[in-house]
């Protein structure tokens, strides 16, 4: 296991492999579909029995959200948004890493992106489950929750195409749904090889159905390839366009503090540094607990780490743009909402979104930083809550002081708003535990495709001294050193 | 951007100029290619003295005619004048800028495929961006015309201005572009440099002090982009304000370079002098990325949009009051479908963007539109209730770009081509788009 | 490309074929019985097939296929072989014509749908803004065209494969559970107007494929 441990150097003109250690193309079948077709671990099954157990506290705080109303969590006539719509935005933000590494770095052509992506995909759409759970229940009487969709009903109305609320229903459920079908297309032919390794007659019939008759013929790898890439394309501008609309739940306002046009490429860079922060953390333990450290390498983990301080620092750009805008203004709402962020009764809550949004993640300048497990570890769950406390901020602390004084309130979480969203965390670990069990959590064809013996032309550099410079030519080395 | 791990799309002879059309190739079709290409590098990797001699021409007519013209311009109505030298000077700065971003952004992400594109946008940072450090200086003596709203001897009775004075004053103003000129043309031109230095020795370390010096730049680039915008044209309108503005100008930069791009690219394809190192997958990325950047655009100036028209606050409504008034409403919607929709329908084939004509059409066809943007934020400030376009606008483009274009020039007939001796280069030959 | 003369002798029996039109072409064969003595012995073979280990070589054997003149063949691949369209000379996917029907189809069902509703069915008047303020329908516009295009390429792209299709002669190929591993698996299929068992089985072995056995439909 020594190669794990070394930190691969990136040396101009000679890339590093993606996957370490003498990796065929079976090995690969094997190191993926293995975890699915073994034993369950007992690990899993008492993660399973936690995550299942935070998932009753969900379902039980929802329970008493319907049977006795909205009251029940802390909102007030001032903040009538409060950890509901936290908790809606954290776990969007979350979602849209997946669908980056999916489709923007499949787009940029980042193959290193291969091992990460399935998960980070799973995670993005169990991520927007557990974000429907507010505005669905936030409603109110939850059975109504379909006259958030234009159908026809009984009141012979249709909902407000003006009101970013009903954007918010298009882009969300939009967002869902092309996530999972992006997502079963990737697994399809994965799907295949599970079935043609099917030792039960119940997964070969399951498997099967799922798989489609996949078989593996070019014709149809041509049409599959291209719907691919398609879909890339289509879920780029959708994933900027999700978290647009989500900001443009705020900013559309004239709420000071909510009102002020760099949110829309503001929110989207949060949440895309929020989810790699989230991919960060379960991929982590995923690969140490079924021991894939070969196919999700520390050059994985930096180039993500990377991603985080760049994001972080996007994020930080907008914080202080948004200060500095807000006097340079000299509209006496807009710097007083700033200002009563920082230093009003919320500032512990801006104080800690600003050091683990923009102070924390510095330290992945530091390569060492970058390259260290626990320190990243710690600086992703860092992340998390620091994304948490950032839609936070900027919804409490302008609701909880606008226009009229007189209407001012503090804004305190009821046992049920706790409960609401840890419960979530159930709803998110138990899909995604389910996942790990029954799904390759790793694309297995992808990354056979990016093997170096993938390479249908391998004799390419032999004879070519096709330019200056080329005596170090970045044919890729068949294993670590 | 691009390509950073995986050595980008490896498979097929490395060199081969690939034809438009996907026929199938015979692998000894493709080897005899390959030695072709091979045998034609070398041979032609700087520009002859007779295609420097013409391009120093043809830039230095383009600034003689903008010299003339923008005098004649000065001479008939300077305060006009002043304006249309804004647009133009700022056209020019956002094609250099926009350079100067992908020069970083490829250090930083240690991009494979564009190692011959590189130095052609090293070419248009190191030689406009020092340019731009002299032509500020008209703006620097035309500013109590430009900014006379708060430079002005009113802006002591305007409420706003007064708080916004610790900014809006003319000796920070003044200090701050000082700032962001030598910046730019100091890390411009150091990029610049080091490749250059790596064509003669080949040093691997000048990869990797590049990458290293990417970062810091980076956060320099972006923060001195965005106070510039702020300064130069927001600030044209004082009292108006918009957190986006940074981020609208940095999307024109990016579009209007890759741009320049295209016509650069493909000129040195046409001059044979990028055999074997550039090719129509070269021009395929490039294409991909002005298309993303089209996009991008959009949303960002869509984002700037909704949120004012919705809100519908008069501080910030005026803004687009402005540019809605009489025919001001026909170019804001030049620009929806001139700066967005035409080249996303037109760009968004696989087709069109490895087509020479086409993508050199759409290039040419985003630099007016980039002007035009320009205009759009700069002239309503002078035209109230009205655009109206006259000559002095074409003086005041050309001076600044017939001078950038001598500058660029100089850059292009200084070295070779492409960086020769990058080590990456042979990773960026291979390129090919699935 | 047109299609070749069926040269299946049991042409009344529908090879389960996901490729091409197989029902169209098997009622065209019933009429024109065209009868070939090399396949007769070879009663109801699918295709001839042959397992290669590597990427390089199928490609090098689709090339071969290709320029031997074979038309209906196909290459069975754990991932998708870069380059190997070009090997077996398939043209470009029809998908992205699909998928522009769709996202107009989105596009336009939106914009009708919003004026409808907004503007004619139920108007409203809210913030001061028009029944049909399009610049704030603009977010709905563009959900709706990339959710169409979505379905259009999801569904665009299993049809054009025929797929699900549960079960298809290559299924049966003994080794075919490892096109989805490590093995490369190409079927030369027996309608092909170049099929000759003999001399097909000859080209493979020549080629260098593995386990060389026929299928039946």
């Amino acid at each position: 296991m020594s190669d794990l441990a070394m930190v691969q150097e990136d040396v101009p003109g000679k890339r590093v492999p993606l996957v370490l250690g003498k990796q065929d193309f079976h090995s690969v079948t094997e190191s993926v579909a293995g975890i699915v077709e073994g034993p369950t671990p007992h690990k899993w099954k008492l993660l399973f029995v936690l995550a299942l157990s935070i998932l009753l506290i969900l379902l039980g705080s929802l329970g008493r959200l319907v049977t006795k109303g909205i009251g029940v969590w802390g909102n007030n006539t001032t903040v009538g948004w409060a950890w509901d719509i936290t908790g809606f935005v954290f776990w969007i933000g979350i979602g849209h890493a997946g669908t980056l590494i999916s489709a923007i770095l499949f787009l940029f052509r980042q193959k290193w992106r291969t091992s990460i992506n399935r998960a980070a995909e799973a995670m993005t759409i169990f991520a927007v489950m557990s974000a429907g759970i507010y505005p669905l229940f936030h409603v109110g009487r939850v059975w109504f929750a379909y006259w958030l969709f234009p159908i026809p009903n009984q009141m012979g109305m249709w909902p407000n195409f003006k009101s970013p609320l009903f954007w918010d229903v298009c882009a969300v459920s939009t967002y869902a749904t092309v996530s999972i079908l992006f997502w079963y297309v990737g697994l399809v032919p994965d799907l295949a090889t599970l079935r043609d390794r099917a030792k039960t007659k119940t997964r070969q019939i399951v498997y099967g159905i799922f798989a489609l008759g996949w078989r593996g013929s070019h014709r149809h790898w041509l049409n599959y390839e291209r719907a691919y890439g398609i879909l890339a394309g289509l879920s780029a501008p959708l994933v900027l366009s999700v978290h647009t609309i989500v900001s443009f739940d705020f900013a559309v306002s004239i709420i000071p503090g909510w009102h002020t046009t760099i949110f829309p490429p503001y929110f989207v860079a949060g949440a895309i540094f929020s989810g790699f922060a989230m991919v960060m953390t379960l991929m982590i333990i995923a690969r140490k607990a079924f021991g894939l450290e070969r196919l999700i390498t520390m050059r994985h983990l930096e180039n993500m780490n990377k991603v985080i301080v760049a994001t972080g620092t996007m994020v930080g750009y907008a914080y202080a743009v948004e200060f500095f805008i807000a006097w340079y203004s000299g509209n006496p709402y807009e710097s007083f909402a700033l200002m009563n962020r920082a230093f009003g009764p919320y500032k512990w809550a801006y104080w800690t979104m600003v050091s683990c949004n923009v102070i924390f993640p510095q330290l992945f300048w530091f390569k060492k930083v970058r390259t260290s497990i626990p320190a990243m570890f710690v600086i992703s769950i860092i992340v998390n809550i620091g994304m948490w406390f950032e839609r936070f901020v900027i919804i409490v602390t302008s609701l909880s002081r606008d226009f009229l004084p007189s209407s001012w309130a503090y804004f305190r979480p009821t046992i049920f708003d706790i409960t609401t969203f840890f419960g979530t965390f159930g709803l998110f670990m138990t899909m995604f535990l389910l996942f790990l069990r029954f799904l390759p959590m790793v694309a297995i064809g992808e990354v056979k495709s990016v093997l170096p013996a993938a390479d249908a032309h391998p004799h390419h550099d032999d004879d070519g001294h096709d330019a200056p410079g080329s005596e170090g030519m970045s044919k890729e080395p068949v294993h670590a050193a | 951007m691009s390509s950073k791990s995986g050595s980008g799309k490896t498979s097929k002879g490395a060199a081969a100029t690939k034809p438009e059309a996907d026929a199938p190739e015979p692998a000894e079709a493709r080897k005899a290619k390959k030695s072709e290409a091979g045998a034609a590098l070398g041979s032609s990797f700087k520009l002859s003295s007779e295609q420097s001699g013409k391009l120093m021409r043809v830039a230095g007519i383009v600034a003689g005619i903008g010299l003339v013209l923008g005098g004649a311009g000065f001479a008939s109505d300077s305060k006009r004048f002043a304006f249309s030298y804004l647009v133009g000077f700022v056209w020019l700065a956002t094609i250099g800028l926009g350079a100067l971003f992908f020069v970083i952004v490829q250090h930083l992400v240690r991009a494979g495929w564009s190692v011959s594109p590189r130095r052609h946008l090293e070419w248009l940072s190191s030689g406009i961006l020092p340019a731009c450090a002299v032509l500020f200086v008209p703006v620097a003596v035309f500013a109590h015309t430009l900014y006379h709203h708060w430079m002005g001897e009113h802006a002591a009775h305007d409420e706003l201005l007064r708080k916004k004075a610790a900014y809006l004053n003319p000796g920070f103003f003044y200090g701050r572009a000082v700032v962001f000129l030598v910046l730019w043309a100091g890390i411009s031109l150091w990029f610049a440099r080091t490749s250059r230095k790596q064509d003669e020795t080949g040093d691997r370390s000048l990869s990797q002090k590049m990458q290293l010096a990417s970062a810091p730049s980076m956060l320099v680039f972006g923060l001195s982009l965005t106070f510039a915008a702020f300064d130069w044209i927001m600030s044209l309108t004082p009292h108006w304000y918009s957190t986006i503005f940074g981020v609208y100008v940095f999307a024109g930069a990016a579009t209007s370079s890759l741009s320049a791009l295209v016509l650069v690219t493909i000129a040195l394809q046409k001059a044979g002098l990028l055999k074997g190192v550039s090719t129509v997958e070269h021009r395929h990325d490039i294409g991909k990325l002005l298309f993303g950047f089209t996009v991008f655009w959009a949303y960002i100036a869509f984002s700037q949009f909704i949120l004012i028209w919705y809100a519908n606050l008069p501080e910030e409504t005026v803004y687009y009051r402005d540019r809605s008034a009489g025919s001001w409403m026909v170019v804001s919607l030049a620009l929806l479908f001139g700066h967005f929709i035409i080249p996303f329908l037109g760009l968004i084939a696989r087709t069109a963007k490895r087509n020479i004509t086409v993508l050199a059409g759409f290039a040419v066809w985003m630099l007016v539109m980039h002007w035009l943007d320009l205009y759009w934020m700069i002239m309503p400030t002078l035209d109230v209730g009205d655009a109206h376009f006259s000559w002095i606008d074409l003086g005041g483009l050309l001076l600044p770009a017939g001078v950038g274009a001598v500058a660029v020039a100089r850059a292009a007939t200084g070295g070779a081509t492409y960086p020769l001796k990058d080590p990456r280069l042979a990773e960026s030959m291979r390129l090919e788009n699935a | 490309m047109p299609r070749e003369p069926e040269r299946n002798k049991k042409g009344d029996r529908p090879a389960v074929d996901a490729g091409h039109a197989a029902a169209k072409a098997m009622s065209e064969a019933a009429v024109e019985p065209t009868t070939s003595s090399t396949e007769a012995d070879s009663g109801e073979v699918f295709a001839l097939m042959g397992r290669f280990e590597s990427p390089a070589e199928i490609t090098h054997a689709c090339e071969a296929l290709r320029d031997a003149g074979y038309k209906h063949f196909d290459a069975h691949t754990p991932f998708a072989v870069h380059g190997l369209e070009k090997a077996m000379g398939l043209p470009p996917s029809r998908l992205p014509f699909i998928v522009l029907g769709g996202g107009i189809t989105g596009l336009v069902s939106a914009i009708s749908f919003a004026y409808w509703s907004q503007a004619v069915d139920y108007p409203l008047v809210i913030g001061g803004k028009l029944a049909f303020s399009f610049q704030a329908f603009i977010p709905i516009f563009f959900e709706l065209t990339v959710l169409f295009a979505a379905f259009a390429t999801f569904f665009g792209m299993w049809g054009l494969n025929r797929l699900p299709t549960f079960f298809h002669p290559v299924h049966t190929y003994p080794s075919f559970h490892r096109a989805s591993d490590d093995s490369f698996i190409v079927s030369v299929e027996a309608r092909d107007p170049k099929f000759d068992m003999t001399k097909t089985r000859e080209l493979l072995e020549k080629l260098g494929a593995r386990e060389i056995g026929a299928v039946e439909a």
